[in-house]
Parts: structure tokens; C-alpha cells; sequence
């Protein structure tokens, strides 16, 4: 279970990270909704150990995050543009944890075409990341993240530079891998619609404060988070231009 | 057709210098009007290369100069570049790294000149090492402004929370991200040491006589005949220098 308590992070004057708590069980996904510049990334590098939090207190399983640095934290934090290693091949840039943790070269070749697989990229195991398109770059940066099934997976917007019909192929694959490897995730994303596809729990951040939600109906029903809005808006469409398949 | 010509243009203009100085750096009593020297003789290739001549030890400390010049600016400016580029007031540690070329070379050396006396290291080989990293290693510094990048810093912390150290980090991303740019770098702190006069003069009184040095000193002597052997010794290692950039480095970008 990762738990956080009363996080706080400011910018002189500019509080980033007001008391934020939360606790997620392993396994389970959290999507953040929230807009831009209301702290989320800050949340996401806080965890992932990049940045200082000025007071409060991570743990995983009851045991302190505080001390431990980025690359012992086991949280794999996902940048919004897929940041590949540009000169390793995607059979590399995959295979980088694995042979971080200097596992056995039999294991790792067994691994990666497993997850090639997965990402349906096994053709493009030794092309450089140049030559791949956006959606096929995130797949890579996400399987290179899962591989070696880190504790918390945290994904700051992943799929927003993405056009509609990938974001959605996207989605898809990120809620698959997540059900089969039972991955720990906190996805932060500004999509209403994005938030209630990927999430088990729900949570909404604005001016630093975290608000988490019992369940998927209270988060639909808060006001703040605007899926009622949305809601509507698609109903009245629906009402105006009868859908004929 | 005119590209051929152009390129034969080029080349001859690289090869001239090289042909006249060698041309010269054999000769023996040259004198008006004869268009040639009167003899030819590889007595001052033998000076160079036989025992502890000056041309010898110039041409031994230039190189020893560049090298160490070189290696030192280009670690410390990739390094103390990085921290700059993560550092908050990131543009005054910038200005102060151009503060040297701003100067000029030869009024810095006035300004740096009392530290070396004080510091005993005037006319010293060290000093005259330190005082040519006062010229490269801001250059160095600036150099790799353009690699780190904010992508690049993303890059490095991407690796670390994929369970990479910083040494792994470094050789495994960095390094390799980088070696197209440390080389070059390496070569243009070289040349910058290889090439330096006001500095060396100043700093090493006349004592530390680099293969630069040696030239004008060759010169002002009316010594055509080693000053064309020293100014071929100076101009061999840059056209190496260059040569390998473009067969091994600008391949790979």
C-alpha cells in the first residue's frame, strides 16, 4: 500500500503541494484529474523522489520513501513526452531496467520479446526511436517501465501529445498490462473521460489540495470535477443529433 | 564541373601551406632573387628529431599543454556546464563564463598576472597550463550549454527512476549522448591551447617557449628555415585534428 501524509511543497510564496494524503493498495490504479499547473506533476516527482518535499511523509508497505533515493524508490515516473534513450534501440530502451538490475542475459532477451510482444512492436525491436511514431514511442516508454514491475508506476499525462484514435489504443493497452501485472499506478490526466476509463480510484487536485473519492459515483458527482458537465454536454448532443450508426 | 574546380581551389589552399613550409623547413641559404634555396638538407629534421633540441622540447610541451588543457576544460566544462544549466540564476553563472573573451586574452593576463607571481608560478609550466584554462575552460562550459538541455535532464532522471546509479547513468546515457560533442570539444581546447600566444608569453616570461612561441621568436630572428619547420610541426596536429573530426566524429551525427 503506498501511503502518503500531509505532503507540502512551495515555491516561496506559492504553495504547490497543500497537505496532500492519500492511500492506494497495490495493485489498484488512482487517476488524478486535474487542470494545469494545479501540482500534479510536482505530486508525480515528490513520489518518484526527483524532488524535496518541503514536510510530510511517503511510504510503501509501512516502510519510509523519505530517505530513499529516486533510483531505489522502485516508482517509475512516465514524462509526458515519451522520453526515450535516443541512441538504444527499442529492444534496448526496454531491456535499460533489466540490465540496470544486471539480470541474466537469457532472462532479459526472454523478457523483452515477451513485452514486445505485448506491445504488439516486435518488428520494430532494433529500430532507434526516431523512427517510430508518438504512439509507438509511448508503448516502448511504458513497457520499459513495467518490465521489471516497479511499485508504483506514476504517469504524468502520458498520453495527452497523442491524437484521439491512439490515446484511445492507448488506453486500451495501459488498462490491459495494468489488470495482468497488477500494476500500482497514479495517472494523472486533465480528460474527464481519460480519468473514469483508466481509474479504480478517483481523485481531483486543484491549487495543491488532493481530494480523494470513496468511489466513482462521488467523484462523478462533485461539481469540481466538471464529469457532470461533460455528461451533460454529451446528452444534449445526443438529444440534438439522434445517433444513427 | 565548378564543383570539381571549387573543390581543387580548396584544396590546394590546404595543401600550399604545407607544401611551401616543407619546402622550406629543407632549405639552406636563400637569397634574392633566386626563387628556390640554394641547398636542400634535412639537417633541421634532424635537429628534431636527434637529441634535446629546442624545437624538440617546444613541440613535446606544446603537445603536453594541449593535452592536459584539453581533458581538463573539456571534463570540467561538462560537468560544471550541467550544474549550470540545472542552476537557478543560470544566466549570471553564463555571463561570468564569457567574462574572459569579453576581456580579451591579453588584458586578462595583465589582470591574472599578480596571482601567478604571488603564487610563484610565473614562467612555470603549470602556470602557463592554468592560465590557458582560463580561456578554455569557459569555453568548454559554454560549448556544452547546448547539450544539456532540459530534455537531456529529463533523460538522466528518467534513468534513475528506472534504478540507474549516476555512474550508470552517466556511461550508459550521458557519455554516449555526449561523445559527439566531448570530442569536439576535446579539439577545439586543444587548438585553443596549441594556438594560445598572449597568455603563454605573459604568464611564462619568455621561459615557456610553446611551438607558437617559437615561431614568432623565429621569426624575429629572420630564421625562415625553422620557423617553416616550426609553424609545419604547429599546423600538422590541428589538420590531424581536423581530419579525424570529419572521418570520425561528424560521421556519427
Amino acid at each position: 500500500m503506498l501511503t502518503i501524509q500531509n505532503l507540502h511543497k512551495a515555491y516561496h510564496t506559492h504553495t504547490v503541494l497543500d497537505q496532500v494524503s492519500l492511500e492506494l493498495p497495490q495493485g489498484q490504479v488512482l487517476a488524478v484529474l486535474g487542470r494545469s499547473g494545479c501540482g500534479k506533476t510536482t505530486l508525480l516527482k515528490a513520489l518518484a523522489g526527483l524532488l524535496t518535499p518541503d514536510a510530510g511523509s511517503i511510504n510503501w508497505a509501512g516502510q519510509s520513501m523519505d530517505a530513499v533515493p529516486p533510483r531505489e524508490r522502485e516508482m517509475v515516473y512516465l514524462f509526458q513526452e515519451p522520453l526515450l534513450f535516443p541512441h538504444l534501440t527499442v529492444f534496448e530502451n526496454i531491456a535499460y531496467g533489466l540490465r540496470v538490475r544486471k539480470e541474466a542475459e537469457t532472462h532479459v532477451q526472454q523478457k523483452v520479446a515477451q513485452m514486445l510482444q505485448e506491445l504488439e512492436l516486435q518488428e520494430h525491436a532494433q529500430k532507434k526511436p526516431a523512427q517510430l511514431s508518438g504512439g509507438q514511442r509511448q508503448r516502448v516508454a511504458f513497457g520499459r517501465a513495467i518490465i521489471f514491475l516497479p511499485r508504483v508506476l506514476l504517469l504524468d499525462e502520458p498520453f495527452a501529445s497523442l491524437d484521439a484514435q491512439t490515446r484511445a489504443t492507448m488506453q486500451r493497452l495501459f488498462l490491459r498490462l495494468a489488470r495482468k501485472y497488477g500494476i500500482t499506478a497514479l495517472f494523472v490526466t486533465h480528460d474527464v473521460k481519460e480519468s473514469l476509463l483508466v481509474g479504480d480510484r478517483f481523485a481531483y487536485m486543484a491549487a495543491g489540495k488532493l481530494q480523494v473519492y470513496t468511489s466513482r459515483e462521488a467523484f462523478i458527482a462533485d461539481p469540481q470535477t466538471g464529469v457532470r458537465d461533460e455528461l451533460a454536454f454529451w446528452s444534449a448532443l445526443e438529444q440534438q443529433t439522434p445517433y444513427q450508426p | 564541373m565548378l564543383r570539381k574546380t571549387l573543390t581543387a581551389i580548396l584544396i590546394a589552399a590546404i595543401l600550399l601551406p604545407f607544401l611551401f613550409f616543407g619546402m622550406l623547413s629543407v632549405g639552406q641559404a636563400w637569397f634574392y632573387p633566386s626563387i628556390l634555396p640554394q641547398r636542400f638538407t634535412l639537417s633541421n629534421w634532424q635537429e628534431l628529431l636527434v637529441g634535446q633540441s629546442e624545437l624538440q622540447v617546444s613541440l613535446l610541451l606544446s603537445l603536453l599543454l594541449g593535452m592536459g588543457v584539453a581533458i581538463l576544460s573539456t571534463l570540467a566544462g561538462f560537468v560544471i556546464s550541467k550544474e549550470i544549466a540545472r542552476a537557478k540564476y543560470k544566466n549570471r553563472w553564463l555571463l561570468l563564463a564569457y567574462w574572459p573573451f569579453v576581456l580579451s586574452p591579453v588584458v586578462l593576463a595583465i589582470l591574472v598576472q599578480r596571482f601567478f607571481l604571488l603564487t610563484g608560478m610565473s614562467g612555470e609550466v603549470i602556470g602557463v597550463l592554468l592560465g590557458q584554462l582560463i580561456l578554455a575552460f569557459p569555453f568548454a562550459v559554454i560549448f556544452f550549454q547546448s547539450f544539456w538541455t532540459q530534455e537531456v535532464l529529463q533523460l538522466e532522471q528518467q534513468s534513475q527512476t528506472l534504478g540507474a546509479s549516476a555512474v550508470y547513468t552517466l556511461q550508459k546515457v550521458l557519455l554516449p549522448l555526449a561523445k559527439p560533442l566531448l570530442l569536439i570539444c576535446f579539439f577545439q581546447t586543444f587548438l585553443i591551447s596549441w594556438f594560445e600566444y598572449g597568455l603563454t608569453q605573459f604568464i611564462g616570461l619568455g621561459k615557456i617557449k610553446t611551438l607558437t612561441i617559437l615561431v614568432f621568436k623565429y621569426v624575429n630572428e629572420a630564421n625562415i628555415f625553422h620557423a617553416a619547420l616550426a609553424s609545419l610541426l604547429l599546423m600538422l596536429p590541428p589538420a590531424l585534428l581536423l581530419w579525424l573530426n570529419k572521418k570520425f566524429v561528424f560521421r556519427g551525427i
